[in-house]
């Protein structure tokens, strides 16, 4: 297989690839390391955090908790563990880094911005992540039933106060228009019909669902033309008979994997692979050996997200944080905190990754990183933040990211390259003219430097 | 420049991007055929109780509710024969015995969202509250109308969501000098330098082109016209005087730009609200006076329209920690020189009517007030922003 294409299909299947795998991969067919890659993605390497010290709050209510410990000591207890999602997400971008890190970890990467979720219960969201992850190449009809089972699914989108006397309809109208069909595609009644289908669905304090059959509306419901005595999984079922679910989700894949810009004959032929039996691995499969993947139109002209912008310098050049937090600070700069979405219809994704100043500092990131530049621009604060808590960064002006540089590891893998090896492993995109002269013209001391030289164009801006 | 001709202008450079010699274009552009108004926004971030700014003092039903964090009557100053300012809104007061001051109550939206992330965003791109819209209002103006970035500035490090148009962006900064340094860093400034713009192409890449040509020539802009005027008035020395001084700087130094925004963090006060709001409150009432006054000196009061508003206000009912919840219908303050309707704009909160949550039933629609500023301030067609059309007030 060409190196172009090895670097195309692991920058859309994983977060890029390193000259050592590409020349254990080039003698090998397109099928050869298709195959590969999906036996690799067939292990499943849960994310779980050491929650030792939370055990014992797992199964008791805030209630309970306030009386045996007191407000103020629960309170902090409570703020202590909701610090631990963002420990979460450190260690979900850590693994993101890891060489065996690549289709399954992109699939749930993609499906959390389908499933958008955010919560501050550590276990539930360490749970819910997980289900994502455990699915993300699996049968789609497990994966939605099981989300919509999820407690902190059922608390983001308000589902256990969905009960028989009052239903609460935002979880049947997200799950319609955000995950499964689009907006025009079913009606206000479906809304109502379908959110009492949903009644009664609820949790246990240890986060287990649990049918709370007095709040559960059991009557007959009509959806889409048809009545019965559905309940929320019948919805699901009912919801995924529409070809038009399974052209939803195709069309999100395609322009998360494919293409942002749509080829419609070839979203109509994945769409009924897809839908067909709404198996996700099928359908990737399908994806990755279609020969028009591999077209040019394809390769390396999708916006880089923040975080595949800042997972692909790492995987380059090893890096470690030394100050955790900083990690927050530059997803909160490019837009992109990993299981704090601003809203449940996710990031857009594309060109809205890109303004003046988001675009300014993605460019100065791999300085930031690998080159110890210094950066005078602070993040947003919080909502709930007190006044001097929303600005207090304000005073630390003039900072580094601090970083450990694994530049041996860069050097041992990348020194007998020549400037244009080192620029075509590193650049996807075509290359604007203009700057195609500056690379030519410029003076390559040393092929680190032209790394981070290589990461600060435009063009490294694209997968 | 008259609406009609800029209409024609506008069609010619409307569309795609790349038109040939975009650099020079965009160097030599000038947005004054927008006319000189200014418009400021200013977000009280967490949500203001705005029961406690602008207090109902003869309401029993408000004292019931707030055993421990109600404004009594003898510590506030009375406005109205029902309604009183809270003591550190002072600088406000004043400005509403100027007549440069309305207050619209009760505002908000049909089903109110209690969630600071989606009522913010709702409020910033004006959507309805189920509907989500990736582009903010402002930002659609920007596109629509200024046509560069710098017709709307964010003071802040990093853009919100309002100022987000499509394809064209507003920009942030809080330093002009910073934001003109980041772009004169060794491979931004680089790669611009080669760059003749002669082989942009239409898709991501050329977009990402064209934005960091549009970033170095806004913050060139924005950094050699601000310099030329500093600000001699004091004002307070915290982050949030310091925003509105930068603001004022560069209204006062005849930036082009259109619409500025700020947002003011600390308004989340689910406990001990009593102190804090009075700290806040005074945060931003002795800074705005100031501002005001800078305005004023330098002749741009008059051009200038500022619009202060929250994600939502706090619950009618206090809670059990000294503070208040999330709640919905809030005020909005509107302050200017040339104010229609002068003073309160509508009745006071009806206490006795809340929604199921306990929280105030909103009768204005918050874009009737945009569909308002942007008709009659901005002058332009409010239609092609909110793309719905709103009941227009006549405040100003």
């Amino acid at each position: 297989m060409k190196q172009r294409h090895i670097q195309h299909l692991y920058w859309r299947a994983g977060f890029g690839i390193g000259l050592k795998k590409i020349n254990q991969l080039k003698s090998k067919s397109k099928n050869e390391i298709i195959k590969n890659l999906f036996y690799d993605a067939s292990k499943v390497n849960l994310l779980q955090l050491d929650l030792s010290e939370f055990n014992f709050i797992k199964n008791k209510s805030p209630k309970a908790l306030k009386v045996e410990m007191g407000e103020e000591a629960y309170r902090k207890l409570r703020q202590k563990s909701q610090r631990k999602v963002r420990d979460l997400n450190y260690a979900w971008l850590e693994r993101l880094t890891e060489p065996s890190s690549i289709l399954r970890e992109k699939m749930t990467l993609f499906w959390s911005n389908v499933f958008v979720c955010r919560d501050n219960h550590i276990f539930h969201i360490q749970h819910f992540n997980n289900t994502l992850r455990k699915n993300a190449l699996g049968n789609f009809r497990e994966l939605v039933k099981k989300i919509a089972k999820e407690a902190s699914m059922s608390k983001y989108l308000n589902n256990r106060q969905n009960r028989k006397k009052s239903p609460n309809e935002n979880f049947a109208r997200e799950l319609m228009e955000l995950f499964t069909l689009g907006i025009g595609n079913y009606t206000e009644q479906d809304i109502k019909e379908s959110a009492r289908a949903f009644t009664g669905w609820s949790f246990k304090l240890n986060g287990d669902f649990v049918l709370r059959k007095k709040q559960h509306d059991s009557g007959i419901k009509t959806f889409f033309d048809k009545s019965g005595y559905f309940d929320g999984d019948d919805i699901i079922d009912l919801i995924l008979e529409k070809k038009q679910c399974a052209r939803f989700i195709c069309d999100k894949v395609y322009r998360y994997f494919v293409n942002p810009i749509v080829d419609e004959s070839h979203l109509d032929e994945i769409t009924s692979i897809f839908y067909k039996d709404y198996d996700i691995n099928n359908l990737m499969m399908h994806i990755f050996s279609a020969k028009w993947f591999y077209n040019d139109k394809n390769i390396g002209v999708k916006i880089k997200s923040p975080v595949e912008l800042l997972v692909g310098i790492r995987r380059v050049v090893p890096v470690t944080f030394m100050k955790k937090n900083q990690l927050n600070y530059l997803q909160k700069m490019m837009g992109q905190v990993l299981l704090y979405p601003e809203n449940v219809s996710g990031w857009k994704g594309g060109k809205n990754w890109i303004d003046s100043n988001t675009l300014m500092f993605r460019m100065k990131l791999a300085s930031l990183i690998l080159n110890d530049a210094v950066i005078n621009l602070e993040e947003k604060g919080a909502f709930e933040d007190s006044f001097n808590k929303y600005y207090n960064k304000e005073r630390k002006r003039n900072k580094y990211i601090k970083t450990i540089k694994n530049w041996a590891f860069f050097i041992k893998n990348h020194l007998n390259l020549k400037p244009n090896e080192l620029r075509d492993l590193l650049i996807l995109s075509k290359l604007d003219k203009d700057t195609a002269v500056l690379l030519d013209e410029l003076k390559v001391t040393s092929n680190k430097d032209y790394c981070i030289q290589i990461m600060s164009i435009p063009e490294y801006q694209l997968c | 420049m008259k609406r009609r001709d800029f209409i024609k202008r506008s069609s010619l450079a409307s569309g795609l991007f790349f038109v040939p010699n975009f650099i020079k274009n965009i160097e030599s552009e000038s947005i004054n055929y927008l006319g000189f108004k200014k418009l400021v926004i200013i977000q009280l971030s967490g949500g203001n109780d705005g029961l406690n700014s602008i207090i109902p003092f003869t309401n029993d039903v408000y004292y019931k509710n707030r055993p421990q964090i109600s404004i009594k009557k003898n510590n506030l100053i009375k406005a109205t024969d029902e309604l009183g300012f809270h003591k550190s809104l002072a600088p406000l007061k004043n400005l509403y015995d100027e007549g440069y001051l309305s207050i619209i109550n009760n505002v908000g939206y049909p089903n109110p969202n209690r969630s600071h992330f989606r009522s913010t965003d709702i409020w910033q791109t004006a959507s309805d509250s189920n509907q989500y819209l990736d582009t903010g209002w402002l930002g659609r103006y920007i596109e629509k109308y200024g046509k560069i970035p710098y017709s709307g500035i964010e003071i802040d490090d990093s853009l919100s969501l309002i100022m987000k148009g499509k394809n064209m962006n507003g920009i942030a900064t809080k330093n002009p000098r910073t934001l003109f340094s980041n772009t004169q860093t060794p491979y931004f400034k680089k790669v611009l330098k080669y760059q003749s713009d002669q082989h942009l192409s239409e898709h991501n890449l050329g977009y990402l082109y064209k934005t960091m040509i549009e970033a170095r020539s806004s913050a060139k802009y924005i950094y050699e016209t601000s310099k030329t005027y500093k600000s001699n008035l004091e004002y307070p020395n915290n982050p949030f005087g310091k925003q509105l001084k930068t603001t004022a700087e560069f209204i006062n130094s005849h930036l082009e730009s259109k619409v500025y925004y700020a947002s003011m963090g600390g308004f989340d006060t689910h406990a001990n609200q009593f102190n804090r709001q009075d700290r806040l409150l005074s945060t931003f009432s002795s800074a705005m006076d100031v501002f005001v006054k800078d305005l004023k000196q330098n002749n741009t009061f008059k051009d200038t329209l500022i619009l202060v508003f929250s994600e939502f206000g706090r619950r009618v009912q206090q809670n059990g920690a000294g503070g208040t919840d999330h709640g919905a219908a809030n005020n909005v303050y509107i302050i200017g020189e040339n104010l229609k309707k002068k003073g309160f704009y509508n009745n006071a909160p009806d206490l006795l009517s809340l929604d199921k949550n306990g929280d105030l039933i909103h009768t204005v629609d918050f874009r009737s007030i945009y569909a308002s500023i942007l008709d009659k301030w901005l002058e332009i067609d409010d239609v092609s922003i909110l793309n719905k059309t709103f009941r227009k007030l006549d405040f100003i």
